[in-house]
């Protein structure tokens, strides 16, 4: 009764070495962060402010769009606005053709990925030049990011000297990280200085002033707007905050949950273009909106994209991103891929033994167990109900409906115990993965209690 | 029907329950000894900090730090070690290769070590393109933190600013901590 | 105080003495408790592998066997907090107000919260590793989640220190997951049993005799990897602990 995710969780887990190294390493981003988090007695009225914040925009999202739009163009933005991944495409492709751009340069986004943006514009001829380090390992391995904070968490350094020794030439057998990163620094830096367009996501889009806030640690996307002349930043309509004022809250909360740091090295707000250049500022929704109406998952829009429910997800450090078919792994990775479409994305589902870590680290309190229990229980009505689970599932239920007949079989079932052990584990192969059944009593509590046997 | 007109509706048709916006008074975290926590957050983060004395010299003192710097490049007046401003190019490409940069912070945030860079030069690059910075900051300008910080930027006028805490830095490579993956590998911030 | 004896449909089968362990326990602090007869399941197992529509009937008929009692006491957090957090919504559906869900206890939060008793006869002179189940962690608050800014505290703990002899431990990952999940188990199991196996270790690095819980759920998980690599551990439910020597 595999699903997708446990195929592919099975074979990460192959690499016994591997798995560990990518489960301790994550488990000590969780532990960077929960020192973070203790150092601040307000922690916990941080995550209720966040998420009221959240509840108060997400149920504000037309006036406070409206506010931001007004306000950026005050400023001398240019505002567009995409209901969907290819009308964000087309408009991006519109303001480069325009500028006669060919070279894009990009700090990381991960609404880009979602719209599928990179291989659209590749195709008109454009180079989509990643510029967060991770990033521009990944794409230069021709590789897809595995952590929304993370990206190049599952690449060894090995894997990466050996890249970079072949395409950009550095020194055989260096596999320094040190060595390494600066060598992308010298590469990157041309990157900056020769691109023609420069785009970036951005954490937050305040209403009251139509600015956006980036964060990074590389200061990649402030080298990035630095030199060409149009920026294009694009923001999902729920990254919209309502003043400064509540980046209060959301800038203590953020980096402190994604990396355990007080906060990213840069803040970068920007708020009106250089002399001479052009800031163009998109607002995607594709599929947001339809959030809104399904108040079971409307939470999922109050994430800030930290990653930290993947460090924690005791599942996810075993089985990395790749596992799921999501580009978003992790608890938050299953349940968007199942608003984005859920007879598609179903085969995650079962990456969660429901112990609801996420629920209780996510800095804006998104109810991440919760919402997965609740979407199992639409499986069987999409018709991506795994069918042996269902019949165990109704066998269980005729059996424990059925008092007589579960004492029943209680009793004949200490018998099991000593059938050959080949023979119960083939009836329980997958529990005989690594563990002993368990052995039935002699006797049940049940039994025991009619007999008076229980003083 | 425009995208935007159709998105607005969209909203509006699902939009159920519309929830009051939370009173952002908190009682935040205090520092007994702001200075003192800032330059050990600052620190931790990769920064280092110079409380300059009385006596100091403060164009002295930046040598010090960066005795080998061949460009310097800073439009504030008094710094005298500067090699050129900033300013005077037309093209932000040219800072390409510059050492040393120095600039002036706004106020520092003691919980984060960040500093609030408003734009004050022509080329905002200067605040990540050489590989060392020079920050200076009055050590008096200190907030506790980050609600401190966003309520006095509340309705400030600025083109671009950054809050900037340390050097830039990335762990891509199998989370090891490296400094200087594309903006400057070491940050001094000068406290006077 | 009259307690209905919730005994999850495991317990009934593998785990007997855990049922007769929480039995004797009520008993010596001074309860009224009795035994509803024929119980099978809360329906946990079915729900939570997607299936809640079959729980109904399984909830209806906990709701009646328990209706005469002023609590409900079992010695499973994973299945009280089921029936706690989900019954009520389950039962909705049929029209029927659940009256468990807010009378329903883990016999250690019942203990604790409830009876709190100051003195317990037990006597076990080993070191033990806490096993901080996530249901009981965060669902019924046994003790404070390793991921929230709160005071430490833990019910279990408390508990323990009634316990002559007692060495109490906690595992470094101090409530990660063991890996079992109900179907979980067996839907992952790779994932499950890597899950499991971690979990044993780290118990094991405390130089604890024996792992011990609210959760007989996590510990026959636990127990199944203990029997199959053979490691240097044992598995017993905490009650079998506060009730040693009765």
């Amino acid at each position: 009764m595999s699903t997708e995710h446990s195929k592919a969780a099975a074979d990460f887990i192959a690499n016994r070495s591997q798995e560990q190294w990518h489960d301790e390493t994550l488990w000590m981003v969780r532990a960077k962060r929960d020192n973070q988090s203790k150092s601040l007695p307000e922690w916990e009225q941080l995550r209720d402010l966040a998420s009221a914040i959240k509840n108060y925009t997400n149920s504000h999202l037309d006036t406070l769009l409206q506010e931001f739009e007004k306000n950026a163009i005050a400023n001398g933005a240019i505002v567009h606005w995409a209901k969907d991944a290819d009308e964000h495409n087309r408009i991006v492709y519109d303001i480069l053709k325009q500028h006669n751009a060919k070279i894009l340069i990009k700090s990381k986004s991960m609404l880009t990925e979602e719209c599928e943006m990179q291989p659209f514009l590749a195709e008109k001829g454009i180079d989509v030049v990643e510029s967060d380090l991770g990033e521009r390992i990944l794409q230069l391995m021709h590789l897809k990011p595995s952590h929304i904070v993370l990206p190049a968490i599952h690449v060894k350094r090995q894997q990466v000297g050996a890249m970079m020794e072949e395409k950009l030439g550095t020194e055989k057998g260096n596999f320094d990280p040190t060595y390494l990163t600066h060598a992308m620094r010298r590469h990157l830096r041309q990157q900056f200085l020769h691109a023609d367009a420069s785009m970036t996501g951005a954490n937050f889009a305040i209403a009251s002033t139509g600015e956006i806030v980036v964060c990074t640690n590389e200061g990649n996307a402030d080298m990035g707007t630095s030199f060409p002349k149009v920026h294009i930043a694009t923001f999902g309509m729920e990254k919209i905050v309502p003043n400064r004022e509540s980046l209060g809250v959301f800038t203590r909360l953020l980096a402190r949950s994604g990396t355990g740091q007080p906060i990213t090295s840069y803040t970068s707000h920007y708020c009106r273009p250089p002399e001479g250049c052009e800031f163009h500022i998109i607002i995607v929704d594709n599929g947001r909106s339809d959030i809104l109406a399904q108040p079971d998952h409307i939470k999922t829009l109050n994430c800030i994209r930290c990653g930290e429910c993947m460090n924690t997800c005791p599942v996810y450090r075993r089985t990395g991103g790749y596992s799921y078919s999501y580009f978003i792994p992790g608890p938050i990775g299953i349940n968007l891929g199942m608003l984005r479409d859920a007879r598609k994305y179903a085969g995650n589902l079962s990456a969660c033994s429901l112990c609801l870590s996420c629920s209780n680290v996510c800095p804006a309190k998104v109810d991440l167990g919760e919402q997965i229990y609740k979407w199992r229980q639409t499986l069987d009505s999409i018709g991506r109900a795994n069918k042996e689970k269902k019949l165990i599932s109704a066998g269980m239920k005729y059996l424990m409906e059925r008092p007589a007949l579960f004492n029943t079989a209680l009793k004949f079932a200490p018998i099991v115990n000593h059938l050959p052990r080949f023979m119960v584990y083939n009836a329980a192969n997958a529990w005989g993965k690594g563990r002993e059944l368990p052995a039935f009593a002699q006797e049940s509590f049940n039994d025991m209690w009619k007999k008076n046997k229980v003083k | 029907m425009s995208s935007k007109e159709e998105i607005l509706e969209r909203i509006r048709r699902n939009t159920e329950k519309r929830y009051e916006m939370p009173d952002l008074n908190m009682d935040a975290i205090a520092y007994e000894d702001k200075i003192d926590t800032f330059i050990k957050v600052l620190e931790a983060s990769g920064g280092e900090a110079h409380l300059l004395a009385p006596q100091e010299d403060l164009n002295v003192v930046i040598r010090s730090y960066y005795p080998q710097a061949e460009r310097i490049g800073s439009n504030l007046p008094g710094i005298t070690c500067a090699t050129f401003n900033p300013d005077d190019l037309t093209d932000p490409r040219g800072l390409d290769g510059v050492d040393v940069a120095i600039v002036q912070g706004d106020f520092g945030v003691a919980e984060t070590a960040a500093i609030w860079l408003p734009k004050q030069t022509k080329h905002k690059a200067v605040f990540f393109i050489s590989n060392a910075l020079v920050i200076l900051l009055d050590r008096n300008e200190i907030v506790n933190n980050m609600n401190e910080a966003y309520q006095r930027i509340a309705s400030a006028s600025y083109d671009y600013g950054v809050f900037m805490s340390g050097p830039s830095k990335t762990a891509d490579i199998e989370q090891a901590l490296v400094f200087g993956a594309h903006g400057p590998i070491r940050v001094t911030v000068i406290l006077k | 105080m009259k307690v209905g004896l919730f005994i999850p449909c495991y317990i009934n089968a593998v785990y007997p003495e855990v049922g007769v362990a929480a039995y004797k326990l009520l008993k010596q602090v001074g309860v009224e408790v009795d035994y509803p007869l024929d119980q099978t399941c809360c329906g946990q197992p079915m729900a939570n592998a997607g299936f809640e529509d079959e729980a109904v009937r399984l909830a209806l008929r906990m709701e009646d066997l328990f209706k005469s009692y002023e609590y409900v006491v079992g010695p499973s957090a994973s299945c009280v907090a089921f029936v706690k957090e989900n019954h009520p919504h389950i039962l909705q559906k049929s029209g029927h107000v659940c009256q468990n869900s807010r009378k329903i206890y883990d016999i250690c939060e019942f203990l604790h919260d409830v009876v709190k008793p100051t003195e317990l006869p037990a006597e076990f002179p080993h070191k033990v590793s806490l096993h901080n189940s996530c249901h009981g962690v965060r669902e019924l608050h046994l003790s404070s989640p390793s991921e929230r800014n709160i005071p430490y505290y833990s019910k279990l703990r408390d508990l323990l220190k009634l316990v002559k002899g007692i060495e109490v431990f906690e595992p470094k990952r101090v409530d990660e997951c063991c890996g079992f999940g109900g179907m979980f188990s067996i839907e992952e199991p790779e994932v499950s049993a890597c899950m499991g196996h971690d979990k044993v270790m780290d118990h094991i690095s405390t130089g604890a005799e024996y792992i011990t819980g609210a959760d007989s759920s996590c510990l026959m998980h636990m127990e199944g990897v203990i029997k199959r690599e053979h490691l240097p551990i044992k598995t017993i439910h905490i009650v079998q602990i506060l009730a040693a020597g009765l």
